[in-house]
């Protein structure tokens, strides 16, 4: 049994998204209207008893943020929406936020009754006009109907969300790099500590979280955190969406619990491999992610079972490669990526993407020269070890594990 | 100032009226700002970049230093229609090499070029992040999926 | 009485004020880190990475410049992956920009057994130098962008703000409002920039134009400070 859910994308596609009364109609902010009459910490209690991990990537628990920006006693305090998704292979957020998107202001809400905030940010990706557009039309249309704004149902509660377009820069994703964005700067990730929860956007308290996390928000507020936890594996509960691209023959967003395996996710749900071809690689986690071999397609997608052969669920982006891809070809362009998004700041992830792009595209057109392995691995190994901030930690991640994985370099003595 | 020489043919007062409604908010104004501001002009001059960080109180070399970081900033002319064609991973497996072809060969530009007409720019952009659609290019704010040669012949209307 | 914190810095026990950081902790034992971009005037911006120590436990090297030493922690100035990171920055940084007046960084390359002709396939930044005023060049074949003039000109000194960052990546560059001459810009000529230039990007025009081969007079002619009106 393929272990589906309907929870996440249970309006997306079904109702309009444009409209307000067909979303309260559905069910919408009920969850809101109830978490307004509990205590704040009753709600942080239910997070942290969900065990509600973090979609954005990081796998960070949301619990743990919630609460640390709960305790902060400095005011004011912010939560921002991270809507600016650019993994390359992912496009779950999108699939929310045009499909549903006065649940992410539910959700918002929510977030900024339980942690003390009363104003939100929403940065959304700057090439998703449509998922703008449909969000800036449901934070007027929740304002106008008094679902944002002051005293809502009468309580002290006092909530309003601006949105913020990003410009063209994949690092922006990075929490840091977001709020500098948002301050009118150059999209540069912080040094860490001082991390968002104690000094985030305008340097004070600042919850953070993904769209897919937030989305999680309204019904572990409607059910708790009990019921929540009885969705799918106990260590990875919940619902997950996964944005499958590539070679299969129905492309899009699925949402499953974390016990959905590779193999179902491609063949059952995707419609497997079109043209009578086999797979020959998975990238799993987008350009900052890990290539999997078509013998490790039984594996659970879950964020502990990926770590437990090497691998991370990342973002939940899943392209499959069949057996006709040079992938050179396809290595080529992930560090094409990284050359062009590194920011520039500091000087691993600036140079050794160039350095490594540079290499790669040399090898992808079939000139090797000796030693090009050793300086993949030192450059990669470097970035990794000294980048400042996720981009360069995780920039020579999908070339390493396809070393690993294939034997793509030709051995030095056959030089 | 360098090239302050360009003629603009902009309305003023509607530029104007943008940067007021971004006063208030300083800096944290500036990249809506400078981002309606385009939405009208196509990019930001110089003289332009004076009147925002007189009015939101940003140094003009970190305005400049700010666009040039954004690709969707534009500090030099561009065409009316911008298209970004994908060439990342999944629009790649999925033929996106002969779709960049076919743009390339219908507008007579390489990427990075404007058309001599002023009608379009042509770009090589990163993962879009529309890879069920793949392969896809968005012309503007319009997203085109599934292209072949010929739907892009269609939507250049060339043929 | 300020708290006391203590960690162990390669194997000694050291105890500091809380708020020391790693590389100022390291130094009163006598464990010198190597710094690229720090500056004891500047705000630590932690970008060059060469200051890169490892901490037990944690899961990435941090600069000794901008973390601060908390309660316990096991510190190592030198490890496998330390030496390797410093080692491929520099190798890296020699690729991309002309690091013959850097002597730190020279020093550094023996140190560390950089091979600075590792990478020397790899693309260059290579700029026309910019010669637009009496007081100083700017040669950015030399800039390793540290970062440091952009803070000398900005909140860390001078509140003049006619320097910025432009372009990401590999291609960042420093350069002015719409890479205007510097006589254009908001510029004051007070040289802080020039003088916290640790790669001789920046460098006085009199210095220049004698390296160059100039005489005394043709120096007083190009160096004349402009007449205000």
């Amino acid at each position: 049994m393929v272990p589906r859910t309907n929870i996440l994308g249970k309006r997306v596609g079904k109702i309009d998204p444009g409209s307000l009364p067909a979303y309260v109609a559905s069910g919408g902010f009920l969850a809101l209207r109830k978490a307004l009459t509990l205590q704040p910490e009753e709600i942080v209690h239910e997070i942290m008893a969900a065990h509600l991990i973090g979609r954005g990537g990081a796998a960070f628990s949301a619990g743990f943020k919630w609460a640390a920006v709960r305790r902060e006693t400095a005011r004011p305090k912010y939560v921002v929406c991270n809507a600016d998704e650019s993994e390359p292979g992912t496009f779950k957020d999108r699939y929310l936020l045009e499909g549903d998107p006065f649940r992410i202001v539910e959700a918002m809400a929510i977030s900024a009754y339980a942690v003390g905030a009363n104003r939100g940010f929403l940065y959304v990706r700057g090439e998703y006009p449509l998922a703008y557009k449909r969000l800036a039309h449901a934070v007027a249309e929740s304002r106008r109907a008094g679902y944002l704004g002051l005293n809502l149902w009468n309580t002290e509660f006092c909530f309003d969300i601006e949105i913020y377009r990003g410009a063209g820069a994949y690092v922006c994703g990075e929490e840091t790099a977001l709020f500098e964005s948002i301050e009118g700067r150059r999209g540069q990730p912080r040094l860490k500590p001082p991390f968002p929860t104690t000094n985030g956007l305008f340097g004070q308290p600042t919850l953070i979280n993904n769209v897919e996390t937030l989305a999680n928000v309204p019904d572990i507020v409607l059910n708790g955190g009990q019921w929540y936890r009885t969705l799918g594996p106990l260590t990875n509960p919940g619902p997950k969406l996964y944005a499958v691209s590539g070679h299969v023959r129905k492309p899009g967003v699925y949402e499953a619990t974390m016990d959905l395996t590779l193999q179902e996710l491609i063949y059952e749900l995707a419609g497997g491999i079109p043209g009578g071809r086999r797979v020959q690689a998975v990238l799993v986690g987008g350009a900052a992610g890990t290539f999997l071999r078509p013998d490790q397609l039984d594996v659970a997608l879950g964020f502990d079972t990926l770590r437990t052969i090497g691998a991370t669920l990342g973002s939940g982006a899943v392209m499959v490669l069949d057996d006709s891809v040079d992938l050179w070809n396809v290595l080529r362009r992930v560090t094409r990526f990284f050359q062009h998004e590194s920011c520039g700041k500091c000087f691993p992830c600036q140079l050794g993407t160039q350095r490594q792009a540079e290499i790669v595209t040399r090898l992808a057109a079939g000139n090797v020269h000796p030693g090009d392995g050793a300086a993949l691995t030192d450059i990669g190994l470097t970035m990794r070890d000294a980048s400042i901030c996720g981009l360069g930690q995780m920039a020579s991640s999908a070339l390493l594990s396809a070393f690993s994985q294939f034997s793509l370099l030709p051995r030095e003595d056959e030089l | 100032m360098t090239e302050t020489t360009e003629t603009f043919t902009y309305d003023y007062p509607a530029i104007e009226a943008i940067v007021t409604r971004h006063e208030a908010k300083g800096r944290a104004g500036l990249l809506p700002c400078l981002q309606e501001i385009q939405a009208f002009t196509g990019w930001l001059t110089p003289d332009i970049c004076q009147l925002v960080g007189r009015r939101l109180d940003v140094p003009l070399a970190d305005i400049y230093g700010v666009i040039d970081f954004y690709t969707l900033l534009y500090r030099e002319p561009v065409g009316k229609t911008i298209i970004r064609v994908c060439d990342d991973m999944a629009c790649y497996l999925n033929g996106s090499e002969e779709v960049l072809s076919s743009f390339k060969k219908w507008l007579g530009i390489g990427p990075g070029e404007t058309t001599p007409d002023g009608k379009y720019t042509l770009e090589v952009h990163p993962c879009l992040g529309y890879c069920d659609l793949a392969p896809m290019a968005m012309m503007g704010d319009d997203v085109h999926g599934h292209l072949t040669p010929d739907k892009v012949a269609d939507l250049l209307e060339v043929k | 009485m300020t708290e006391e914190v203590r960690c162990t810095i390669d194997g000694r026990m050291v105890s500091v004020p809380a708020g020391t950081t790693i590389l100022e902790a390291a130094r009163q034992v006598g464990r010198d880190i190597p710094t690229l971009c720090h500056h004891e005037a500047l705000t630590a911006s932690g970008m060059c990475r060469i200051c890169s120590v490892e901490i037990e436990g944690a899961r990435t090297l941090v600069p000794a410049c901008a973390t601060v030493v908390r309660e316990d922690t096991v510190i190592h100035t030198r490890s496998e992956r330390v030496d390797r990171s410093r080692k491929v920055i520099l190798e890296m940084l020699a690729s991309a920009s002309d690091v013959s007046e850097a002597p730190d960084i020279l020093a550094y390359a023996e140190t560390y057994n950089a091979d600075l002709s590792r990478f020397a396939d790899g693309e260059k930044r290579t700029y026309d130098i910019v010669d637009d005023n009496p007081f100083y060049i700017r040669d950015y074949n030399k800039c390793i962008l540290c970062g440091r003039c952009v803070q000398a000109c900005g909140t860390d000194m001078q509140f003049t703000f006619a320097l910025t960052t432009a372009g990401r990546g590999f291609h960042s560059h420093i350069t002015t409002f719409f890479d205007q001459p510097l006589p254009e810009s908001v510029c004051v000529f007070c040289g802080n920039c020039v003088g916290v230039c640790p790669t001789n990007a920046l460098q006085p025009k009199q210095e220049w134009l004698l390296e160059q081969g100039a005489n005394w007079d043709e120096i007083r002619a190009q160096t004349k400070k402009p007449r205000r009106h």
